[in-house]
């Protein structure tokens, strides 16, 4: 079992969600978190992650901003991204959609939910 | 004029038309009558001409008769004299009888009557009797002048009445005849004033009536079309004058009515979508507390994992399940403000030890840095110790929630003259000009603030109302993008 584990950042200015991400999608993920847009953006500059796990509300740099400047960068075009809200009414999701999120996770999710919408991208992106 | 009434111009108008009818009719009759009375006289006039012919022809009998037998001695004409004898008195008594109520022209009869009287006395009567004994004398008494002499009288007295009598009744008739004439004239001008009075009327009817009705008509159309600001000019008589100021008014309170009501719908509208904004926000804060509730609650449900990282999920469970509380609990706060008030539970406590207390509660996972600056002696305030801890946490977690990760916030506590301020600083966004005492209004939030930030609005406010309740006040010093300074000062 050399497989190598698929690198996942999430992104969300609330350690306690951070923290339930990281934990639902347990050993078989390397994640990274940080709770900022700008710390975010620095991040995905740096390293190469398979997933970014994205919450929208934020201080200062917002999900949806981190999600275009991702969608204009040639490297990071093609990350799949999942946004994470509790904003979640149709023009919030359609928002984010069209600012190039792969999928919608409505605030408070299912962990199953969760995990089999992370293992489909993953999968799918390799 | 403007001012008199429709009712008063009705009134006005008839009566001048009918004085002038009056006036037509009154003069109509007084011709009539004088044309009658002309009539009556000239019948008159008539009967004593023809009375006098009969006292004249009398006199030519007398003296036909007179000539006739002096010259003839023929005895029929005896007969004729004492015939026109006899029946002269009877012809001058019809005479009389007719002149009755004219004293001259009585006066007049009666002289002719006198001068037959002695034409027959003092000539003709004798000279018959002369003429029966001796014919030849009387031919030589008969003569032209003596004739002449007494009956030129009687003639002369007779063609005066006549003549008098006619005069009389021609000057009855060019009376009559210029009164007619006057009727007409006066009936003329009647008819032509009525009619003159008529259009005149009917020319103000147009311009005092009508044109303004027109007007009004007209301006209630654009009315019905939802044109209030149609004003119409303000002109007609009395009643119309009245519905003219009257439709202004109307106009005036539609358009009042129109904006409160616009006024209203904004103000319903406003708060409909701030009701929504509320609704969306609330949903908002609820669910990111719950969201962790929800995960690790169903993470310890489906997986096992080791005792210290199990209690780890249980401290987040119950801190974000707590947080749902405080969130529940502001809406409480808020709904107790505006119902009944606060009821405090006041006990001595000692203020410097409950500051440490709440700051060791929100630093302890904060990456923020503490600057802590309390007396070293305890500061006892009279109050109710749960509520005011409510209001230093209150501060604290805005310093934190407000400013970047890994800044300071300063909290100091010290004693002033007959109360005690504590002050919270922060080296955060700031809070502009504008909206420094808004943020003490509930549900209301910095806009540039709410983005991204969570919460509800409420701390503030609820803050401000438990200080107040304890005597005490609450300010803020605050620049934009360096930062905010929260006193509170309670008395001792």
């Amino acid at each position: 079992m050399t497989m190598k584990r698929p690198r996942i950042l999430v992104v969300d200015d609330e350690p306690p969600l951070r923290e339930l991400v990281v934990v639902t999608l347990g050993e078989a993920f390397l994640c990274d978190e940080v709770g900022d847009g700008d710390t975010a953006l620095e991040r995905l500059n740096e390293n190469t992650y398979d997933l970014v796990m994205l919450d929208v509300m934020m201080p200062g740099t917002s999900g949806t901003d981190v999600l275009r400047k991702m969608r204009e960068n040639d490297g990071l075009r093609d990350v799949p991204v999942v946004v994470m809200s509790a904003w979640q009414s149709p023009q919030d999701v359609a928002r984010a959609l069209e600012a190039g999120a792969d999928r919608f996770l409505a605030k408070p999710f299912r962990i199953d939910e969760l995990g089999s919408m992370v293992r489909g991208l993953v999968g799918r992106s390799e | 004029m403007n001012r008199l009434s429709l009712v008063a111009r009705v009134v006005v108008l008839a009566t001048a038309v009918a004085v002038v009818v009056g006036i037509v009719v009154a003069s109509s009759l007084i011709a009539i009558l004088s044309l009658r009375h002309a009539e009556e006289r000239e019948s008159q006039t008539q009967e004593v001409t023809t009375a006098t012919l009969r006292v004249e022809n009398a006199a030519v009998n007398l003296e036909s008769a007179l000539h006739g037998y002096t010259l003839t001695g023929n005895q029929l004409f005896v007969d004729l004299f004492n015939q026109a004898k006899n029946g002269a008195p009877n012809s001058f008594k019809r005479l009389e009888s007719l002149l009755g109520d004219d004293p001259a022209q009585l006066k007049r009869a009666r002289q002719a009557r006198s001068f037959l009287d002695t034409y027959i006395s003092d000539y003709a009567g004798p000279l018959i009797v002369i003429a029966g004994i001796d014919p030849q004398t009387a031919r030589g008494q008969v003569s032209a002048s003596e004739d002449r002499r007494y009956s030129r009288p009687v003639r002369q007295t007779l063609a005066k009445i006549l003549k008098v009598e006619q005069q009389r009744s021609a000057d009855r008739r060019g009376h009559a005849e210029s009164v007619a004439r006057n009727a007409i004239i006066v009936g003329s001008v009647g008819i032509v004033l009525c009619v003159g009075i008529v259009l005149l009327f009917g020319a103000w009817v147009a311009r005092g009536v009508a044109a303004p009705v027109r007007r009004t008509s007209a301006a209630a159309a654009r009315v019905a079309a939802g044109d209030f600001d149609v004003r119409v000019e303000q002109s007609g008589a009395g009643e119309v004058g009245g519905l003219v100021a009257a439709f202004n008014s109307m106009t005036r309170s539609l358009a009042h009515g129109r904006e409160a009501l616009l006024e209203q719908n904004a103000l319903l509208r406003d708060s409909e979508e701030h009701k929504r904004d509320l609704i969306t926000m609330v949903s908002h804060e609820i669910r990111t507390p719950l969201a962790s509730v929800i995960g690790f609650t169903s993470l310890l449900l489906e997986r096992d994992f080791p005792r210290d990282e199990e209690r780890r999920y249980l401290e987040i469970i119950d801190q974000q399940a707590r947080r749902l509380g405080g969130i529940a609990g502001d809406f409480l706060d808020v709904q107790l403000l505006e119902g009944r008030g606060l009821t405090l539970d006041l006990a001595p406590f000692d203020l410097v030890e409950l500051t440490r207390e709440q700051a060791d509660l929100f630093f302890a996972h904060s990456s923020h840095s503490l600057d802590l600056d309390l007396p070293n002696t305890p500061v006892v305030v009279n109050g109710d110790r749960d509520r005011i801890a409510q209001v230093i946490g209150n501060l604290l977690s805005n310093a934190i929630k407000y400013s970047p990760p890994s800044a300071e916030v300063h909290v100091s506590l010290h004693a002033e003259n007959g109360g005690v301020e504590l002050a919270v600083a922060d080296e955060g966004i700031g809070i502009p000009d504008d909206d420094k005492d808004r943020v003490f209004e509930k549900f209301y939030r910095v806009p540039d603030a709410a983005a991204g930030i969570g919460g509800t609005g409420l701390g503030l406010s609820v803050a401000r109302e438990i200080v107040a309740s304890h005597g005490g006040k609450i300010d803020l010093e605050s620049e934009q993008s360096r930062g905010s300074v929260f006193r509170v000062r309670l008395p001792v």
